[in-house]
């Protein structure tokens, strides 16, 4: 039976999230940002909470919670910074092709020595976010962007094949459009590749594990967009009133606030499922597709409620639209989501839609 | 947390798909074809009865002292809204005019007194034939606004006497009773809202008038007045100690927040069919491979399941006696948006065919309309949700 309950572990799990980011990451996001990256001391504390082993097989000493840990999780991140939160995750979902693809094994040979380094990042790179080629032992191309100033480990995955490379990866500084505090650059790759898998399954389940990675810390953001506006709109007077009590934003206001808590459904629903065992890659195409488009509303139109001051950087809403679009733009964003979610709907026979999982 | 349907409602839900599929689809549109609702002598009703339908929540044995966990634990209304979104996957009028005390029971069950339910729910509890209930609060000039009823009640003797006009009360005609909103004086606003039960046969309830719809035919949308019909004392919800601090009017709002999820789910079944048809006629006419339609339809299917999430979330914190007003006018302010684009989309993929005015998906594009105007338009919802929100001021400073 439908049940929204988290068990009292994992809420204390969300709520020291919760703290940390606001006591730590929401206060030096402007920092952050230039600086390209999390203060030591901060990535320090962070570590010590264990956050980056949160879906790590107990027989790596990790807490073994699934994508619903990982999606309450990243939204209290994403909330604080969504940057910072990929800064701080030195494994991200790379972490999904590797143990789906290749075991406990792969995750000890190539992912665990990541932990012990400090800054390392591990990145996941599909075929939608870059043209790379496999070519006998090597990978060689070029991804134009990556939210990250260095790649420690490059996981590509295609439809059917997971490709490792730690070599041979040069990556050229960017500006980045979002997400600066996990930094951005260009990679070039003439890269030996050291592990490659075959193994289409596992590649859906963890292009649908990925999805839901990027789509809750969206979530957070989105929900830090809309709450940040209503709180301005509710102290901000105009024409003798809030302007939240004039009917224009106080509809808009309500309808941001829908936008969220819809996404967010689709969001932890998919990663129920995949806890469940149960078939989940569109659902979590088409929760990502859903947190992308509800960011195209809610990123501007925070903005919008705040007007001029919305523009400047003196407030964090024209972060939060940047932020948003550029997490939407990664595993090949809205519409190879959607073409996911939509071959799915059109491949089962009618009637199919919606139709209920049963216990 | 868990996303699955238990065991008992999914058999329930399997018994609605057959009988959906046999008798209220054929029914709904039959209905429609002829323009009037299904007749109170059908046999379907004498089916669903049979089927242990029709019949009140209310139980002639409460148990007022036993707590959420000594009744079976939490209460169950998100069964309800899968069964509610099936039912009107198969066709909404048809599952509005099921037999039972419809949305005259909530307002029954939440202000009347002990002796009142007895009195008006007992019947419903094993029926012997179809029975009706109602509930009549809108008015010709009442609609949204419905803290401006007119219809009037004044005290006389050991009866009230009401004088008014009421609009679009949903199996009104056929109703054992109707749950009646007047006011003792409009000036008071919502203050003066009283709520009668008022019985089939007295004198003055009379007129009544089965509305001509656009769709969602298969049950009555009845108008009726009350001309000096005196109502005995005996019949005001709650008695006369219940209306103090406005206890009318909040009692009429409670009806409304249990019931949006209903309509959301409604929605989202009547949505759930349009997808249906737009599928199978889209593969029926090679269209699928076209990255538009499939777009299209990926959308309306991802809106679709965000709608009834809403919608069952507002009922889980309802089953957990959590509030719930915010999430219960969210769902019900997104799922009919949702549920006109899905059809909306399935005429564009009918094309000329949908020019006809026979196909299935025709009738839903009509039927579904209704789902974003009743127990409070789009606009009232957010309105409720910026009450929320952002404390958003009542016009009327109250």
């Amino acid at each position: 039976m439908f049940d929204w309950s988290i068990p009292d572990e994992l809420a204390l799990i969300v709520e020291t999230t919760r703290e940390l980011g606001r006591a730590h990451l929401t206060p030096h996001v402007r920092e952050a940002e230039a600086a390209r990256g999390v203060a030591q001391e901060i990535a320090a504390r962070f570590a010590e909470t264990g956050l980056a082993a949160l879906e790590l097989p107990a027989a790596l000493d990790g807490a073994e919670l699934g994508a619903v840990a990982r999606a309450l999780v990243n939204e209290e991140l994403g909330a604080a910074d969504p940057g910072a939160a990929l800064a701080l995750d030195p494994l991200g979902p790379a972490l999904y092709a590797v143990l789906e693809a290749g075991g406990e094994g792969a995750v000890r040979e190539h992912l665990l020595p990541l932990l012990a380094k400090p800054g390392a990042r591990a990145l996941l790179v599909s075929a939608h976010d870059a043209r790379l080629e496999t070519r006998g032992d090597r990978l060689r191309g070029l991804v134009p962007w990556v939210p990250s100033d260095r790649a420690d480990l490059l996981v590509y995955v295609t439809d059917d094949e997971v490709v490792l490379a730690r070599e041979g990866i040069a990556a050229k500084s960017l500006r980045g459009a979002g997400l600066r505090a996990a930094g951005a650059s260009e990679l070039t790759l003439d890269a030996p590749i050291c592990a490659r898998f075959l193994d289409g399954e596992a590649v859906g389940e963890a292009l649908a594990r990925s999805r839901i990675y990027y789509a809750s810390l969206l979530v957070g953001v989105l929900r830090q967009a809309a709450e940040t506006s209503r709180s301005y709109a509710m102290s901000r007077v105009a024409f003798g009133r809030p302007i939240a009590h004039h009917q224009s934003l106080a509809f808009l206001i309500a309808d941001m606030r829908t936008a969220v808590d819809g996404a967010r459904a689709l969001v932890q629903e998919a990663a129920w499922h995949l806890d469940d065992g149960r078939p989940a890659e569109a659902l979590a195409a088409a929760a990502f597709a859903e947190a992308i488009e509800a960011s195209t509303f809610v990123g501007p139109n925070g903005i919008q409620i705040l007007g001029g001051h919305g523009f400047m950087q003196d407030y964090p809403v024209e972060k939060h639209m940047r932020e948003a679009r550029a997490l939407g733009l990664l595993l090949g964003g809205f519409d190879a989501a959607r073409e996911d979610a939509g071959e799915s709907l059109c491949a089962a026979g009618a009637p199919v839609a919606l139709s209920l999982g049963e216990r | 947390m868990d996303f699955t349907v238990d065991k008992e409602t999914a058999e329930r839900l399997a018994r609605i798909r057959q009988l959906g599929a046999t008798q209220i689809r054929p029914l709904g549109i039959e209905a429609d074809r002829l323009g009037r609702p299904v007749p109170p002598d059908h046999d379907y009703y004498k089916l669903l009865l049979k089927m242990g339908l029709g019949r009140t929540r209310w139980s002639p044995d409460p148990k007022p002292s036993a707590s959420a966990e000594e009744r079976g634990g939490p209460g169950n209304s998100r069964a309800t809204i899968h069964l509610a979104e099936e039912q009107a996957y198969w066709d909404r009028g048809v599952a509005s005019s099921s037999p039972g005390p419809g949305l005259g029971e909530p307002p029954v069950l939440s202000m009347g007194t002990e002796d009142q339910k007895r009195r008006f729910l007992g019947p419903f509890v094993e029926p012997e034939k179809p029975r009706w209930g109602s509930f009549a609060m809108t008015e010709p000039g009442a609609g949204s606004d419905v803290a401006a009823i007119k219809a009037s009640c004044v005290k006389d003797g050991d009866a009230w006497v009401l004088n008014g006009e009421k609009s679009f009360a949903a199996n009104a005609s056929r109703a054992d009773w109707i749950v009646v909103w007047a006011t003792t004086d409009p000036s008071l606003g919502r203050a003066g809202h009283r709520a009668f039960v008022v019985e089939k046969g007295t004198s003055g309830l009379g007129n009544f008038k089965i509305e001509k719809k656009m769709g969602i035919k298969g049950y009555e949308s009845t108008s009726f007045t009350l001309q000096d019909c005196r109502v005995p004392a005996a019949n005001l919800l709650g008695g006369e100690g219940h209306y103090g601090a406005r206890a009318g009017f909040k009692g009429a709002m409670k009806t409304f927040n249990a019931t949006r999820p209903l309509i959301a789910s409604n929605a989202v079944g009547i949505g759930r069919a349009a997808l249906d048809e737009a599928l199978a006629f889209a593969r029926e006419h090679e269209r699928l491979h076209d990255v538009r339609v499939r777009d299209r339809l990926e959308r309306i299917a991802r809106k679709l399941r965000m709608a009834r999430l809403l919608t069952l979330k507002a009922a889980w914190l309802a089953d957990h006696e959590q509030p719930n007003m915010l999430e219960a006018s969210m769902c019900k302010a997104l799922a009919p948006a949702v549920a006109y684009e899905a059809a909306s989309l399935g005429m564009e993929l009918l094309g000329a065919v949908g020019g006809r005015g026979d196909h299935l998906i025709e009738k839903l594009f009509r039927d579904v309309k209704a789902m974003d105007i009743v127990e409070g338009t789009g606009q009232i919802q957010r309105i409720v949700m910026a009450r929320q929100l952002v404390n958003l001021p009542n016009e009327r400073g109250a």
